[in-house]
């Protein structure tokens, strides 16, 4: 199951300070949805445990995330892939920051994830919604880390 | 009602089941009831992946769950020459466990052994699979453009797995081209599963003599030990196959499973047994689905209706590996039977089979190798040329039948149909559902724009595969056999290389017995599914155990018969020629005063037998001559909701011709059964892949086994038209319901559909499936 999301989140933070944070693993992993916890392999890579409940399929999801900034170009792309009770998921997505003015940021994101297993075919109905709400919720969680 | 058998009359009998009481008590004894000390537990890691290479396998964390004992992956296997297993046919193989790659989803990639489920479950979860997606092929028509070669471990680089063909091609195509009407339409029978409410399994120890003792689900006990001793090199004596009772088998449990290679290895390899039992999730995902059938279907006629030619090409969704389980000179079954009950001059059929990345099997579900693809098309097909005619579907039937006075008929694919009687069996049909004011109530609900369908299917089935010189399996000819033992005191055993899934053969094959000796089939003891017992049958699948196991039972019962004479001549004193078998004794000719039972013989045969061998015991391998042609006509009522889609079967006759019935009650439940799963065929059951492979109906909420809520009542009748070569006239009758139904309630939806210009719509017939094309419709409208 293939899927896909675009968005954009309006940071009241300037370019630096976003970019900074969305190239620190500690800090971007921790915005993930329903995170149980996260540990940092190096600067580009950490593992993130993330609560998924989708339909019936309920359990945690291991995820391996890599990720890949281009800072001349102020974009940021991310690969995670991982799953968990015979479920997987591998996702791909990527950022442009921009400069909003005012000392505000846009962050432009978008995103395609490829879904297999029990979460696809039992979630298959709900799964579309439910990521696309989850992918906004993280991005929105670093809206507000950097609001705070 | 059920009657008992009075003893010396068995045949035609609607006996009770005798094996119901332990069915119904719970007392059915099933593999997954065995348990053995220091058994450990089997538990499979599958991919998700449909396509992709394995870059590492790492067994390390599971081997630290408690109680896990040992871990196997594809590399192990074929270390041990045991990496790939034959498909039954013989033509391809499949992995035991993935090897370098994954090809379908939920494929088997590594086997974790441990002290109990739970711990097994927990280690293969911890295996660690490092995988390079590859682009996966979900549909025989990419497959088939070759731009993703699914299996480079075979030396035709290509994913067209074969072309078979059958009847006169350029004269069809010259037929066709000079008919005055001509309608095509492809026809898609779409991937189904048997889904048996037992799942797969086994149990697989080595005893202290070092033998191989092997309890598992099998439909073809003895073609299991067989293919076991080639695979593993294990000699055959070694190999003990017990198949127990079985929860429903459908074809399911035909094939060779990776989890029981995986358990015997685990067992020669830890020294301790091991067993393995499927999760409902593994039996639909992994194990033999059904169908999958593209069928390009044309037919040519005159404007008055007479059929003048046929061609139905296909293409075949096989999986990703080619394990159909067909006899060896078959690749596409008996696909030829598509001619069906028609009189055709001239056809022609061909079927071209590719890979994909999805589950591999496709000759499953109660159905005769393709037949049921086969019917579905003819019997569709026949609809669309009665719509293109304007003619109605029984007069169109009924113009192109083969008539009683044809047979045996040679049709046109090369079939010899043994009997039939087409005109009456859709007669009595006629006359039950009562279709004159069907007709009527249908002109005036039409009248009022209400959607009402009445739909035919006169189905002709070929069973009973199969005679030695076209059929065999991995070589094995497809005979089957019979043994039976009279004891002393009129009871007996008989054995058989059949093994009943549900069928009744306990009561079936005591009732064949008892008829031909005179005894009580209460006691006539049924023993199958045991190899060191029983003699060497190719199993039951395809509807062949009353056409060529039943035969076998019958001619050894026959044999028993011939020396049971000789003893009745010494016990009434005359010479063997003056004794005849009458009315279930032996007798002096002429002198019906002068009489000795079966049981008085039965009882000689062990304590005052004269010059003649003691004992009362014979045994027989038949090879048919023929297959059987059973055949029905079936009609369904239905009215299709115009806002919601929704349909109900309002009405449903079956009348059957399988020749003759052994017993009346089974036949009748193997008919309800049947139509039961022609119904979740025609009207909810898919297996679902969407484009990147994954499978979307692993579990019962997503693929629906109809409940008594959802299923018609059923109406059944039957006409006799013995079986010319048949030792008792049977024909077989487990998969008719199966192989007819789905064409009568299509064409009863589809018929309800008319008025708006719906000519054919693809199973299965879910309510939005029919919404869209009432709304899609009216819309053109």
């Amino acid at each position: 199951m293939n899927l896909q999301y675009t968005g954009e989140e309006k940071i009241p933070a300037g370019l630096d300070a976003v970019w900074a944070f969305v190239t620190d693993p500690e800090k971007v992993g921790h915005c993930f949805p329903e995170v149980v916890g996260v540990t940092v392999q190096d600067s580009t890579h950490f593992d993130a445990v993330v609560k998924v409940g989708v339909g019936p399929v309920r359990g945690n999801f291991k995820m391996k995330v890599e990720l890949l900034p281009a800072s001349s170009k102020r974009r940021i792309d991310m690969k995670m892939s991982g799953g968990g009770f015979g479920s997987t998921v591998d996702l791909t997505s990527g950022a442009d920051l921009v400069d909003a003015g005012g000392g505000t940021t846009l962050l432009k994101w978008s995103g395609q994830a490829e879904a297999r297993g029990p979460v696809a075919a039992v979630g298959g109905r709900v799964l579309d919604a439910q990521a696309q709400k989850l992918i906004a919720q993280a991005f929105g969680n670093v809206r507000k880390q950097l609001t705070l | 009602m059920a009657i008992q058998a009075r003893p010396l009359h068995s045949v035609g009998v609607p006996m009770k089941r005798k094996e119901d009481p332990r069915f119904i008590q719970g007392k059915g004894h099933y593999v997954d009831d065995l348990s053995f000390p220091g058994m450990l537990y089997l538990s499979l890691v599958r991919t998700t992946y449909p396509h992709a290479e394995i870059k590492s396998i790492d067994i390390s964390e599971a081997m630290k769950v408690p109680g896990v004992k040992a871990v196997i992956t594809g590399k192990d296997l074929e270390a041990a020459g045991l990496g790939w297993l034959p498909t039954f046919h013989g033509f391809d193989k499949q992995m035991v466990l993935a090897i370098g790659q994954v090809l379908f989803q939920y494929q088997e990639v590594a086997a974790v052994f441990a002290e109990t489920r739970a711990a097994a479950v927990d280690g293969a979860e911890k295996v660690q699979v490092d995988y390079a997606p590859l682009p996966v092929v979900a549909d025989p028509f990419t497959s088939k453009t070759d731009k993703v070669l699914l299996r480079p471990d075979r030396e035709s680089k290509t994913n067209h797995i074969f072309h078979w063909e059958v009847g006169d091609k350029d004269g069809t195509a010259r037929a066709l081209a000079s008919s005055p009407k001509r309608i095509k339409q492809r026809i898609w029978f779409q991937r189904c599963h048997p889904a048996p409410l037992e799942p797969c399994g086994c149990v697989a120890y080595f005893d202290t003599m070092g033998r191989l003792q092997f309890h598992v689900t099998s439909q073809a006990p003895h073609v299991y030990r067989t293919a076991l001793s080639l695979v593993t090199g294990i000699p055959e004596d070694k190999i003990h196959v017990i198949s127990p009772d079985l929860g429903g088998g459908f074809g399911n449990k035909v094939p060779v499973y990776p989890g029981y290679v995986c358990a015997i290895v685990g067992a020669l390899k830890i020294g301790r047994p091991v067993k393995w039992i499927e999760t409902r999730t593994e039996n639909l995902t992994s194990t033999g689905f059904a169908r999958d059938y593209h069928m390009d279907v044309e037919i040519g006629a005159t404007a008055d209706g007479k059929v003048t030619a046929l061609h139905v090409a296909t293409t075949a969704d096989h999986g990703a590996f080619d394990a159909a389980a067909d006899p060896s000179k078959y690749p596409a079954g008996i696909f030829g039977i598509v001619t069906g009950s028609y009189s055709f001059p001239v056809a022609h059929a061909e079927v071209d089979a590719y890979f994909t990345n999805k589950a591999p099997g496709g000759i499953a579900y109660r159905c005769s190798f393709r037949v049921t693809e086969a019917s579905y098309a003819i019997e569709r097909g026949m609809d669309i040329l009665a719509d293109e005619l304007g003619m109605d579907a029984v007069e169109l039937r009924k113009k192109n039948f083969v008539r009683k006075d044809q047979f045996p008929y040679p049709s046109a694919l090369g079939f010899t149909y043994d009997s039939g009687d087409y005109h009456k069996t859709l007669d009595v049909a006629l006359e039950k559902i009562g279709y004159v004011a069907l007709l009527k109530e249908q002109a005036e609900k039409r009248a009022r724009g209400e959607l009402m369908g009445i739909g035919f299917s006169t189905f002709t089935e070929v069973v009973g595969a199969g005679p030695s010189k076209h059929f065999d399996i991995l070589g094995i000819k497809m005979f089957d056999s019979a043994e039976i033992r009279i004891h002393p005191t009129g009871a007996g055993i008989v054995r058989a290389g059949t093994k009943s899934q549900g069928q009744g053969h306990e009561t079936t094959w005591a009732q064949i017995v008892a008829e031909e000796l005179g005894l009580d089939p209460q006691n006539i003891m049924v023993e199958e599914g045991d190899t060191d017992t029983a003699p060497y049958g190719l199993g039951t699948y395809a509807s062949r155990s009353t056409p060529v196991a039943g035969a076998a039972i019958v001619m050894a019962a026959r044999r028993i018969r011939e020396k049971a004479r000789k003893i009745a001549a010494h016990l009434l004193e005359v010479g063997e020629g003056d004794v005849e078998w009458t009315d279930y004794k032996f007798q002096v000719k002429g002198v019906p005063s002068k009489t000795v039972t079966m049981k008085q013989v039965a009882f000689a045969a062990y304590t005052n037998m004269s010059q003649n061998e003691p004992g009362l015991e014979a045994t027989y391998y038949y090879d048919p001559p023929n297959m059987t042609y059973p055949n029905g006509a079936y009609v369904a009522v239905v009215d299709v909701d115009r806002d919601t889609g929704e349909t109900r079967v309002r009405r449903f006759v079956a009348v059957d011709d399988c020749g003759v019935v052994i017993n009346p009650m089974v036949v009748e439940g193997q008919i309800h059964g049947g139509l039961t799963e022609g119904f979740a065929m025609a009207f909810i059951q898919e297996i679902q892949y969407d484009a990147e492979g994954n499978n979307l109906n692993t579990n019962f909420t997503d693929y629906l086994v109809p409940t008594s809520l959802e299923t018609p009542h059923w109406e059944t009748g039957n006409t006799v038209t013995p079986s010319p070569h048949h030792p008792m006239g049977a024909k077989g009758v487990g998969e008719s319901p199966n192989v007819g139904s789905p064409a009568a309630f299509v064409n009863a939806v589809i018929d309800a559909l008319s008025p708006l210009g719906v000519r054919h719509i693809d199973m299965p017939l879910t309510r939005d499936k029919v919404w869209r094309a009432i709304r899609d419709a009216e819309t053109r409208t």
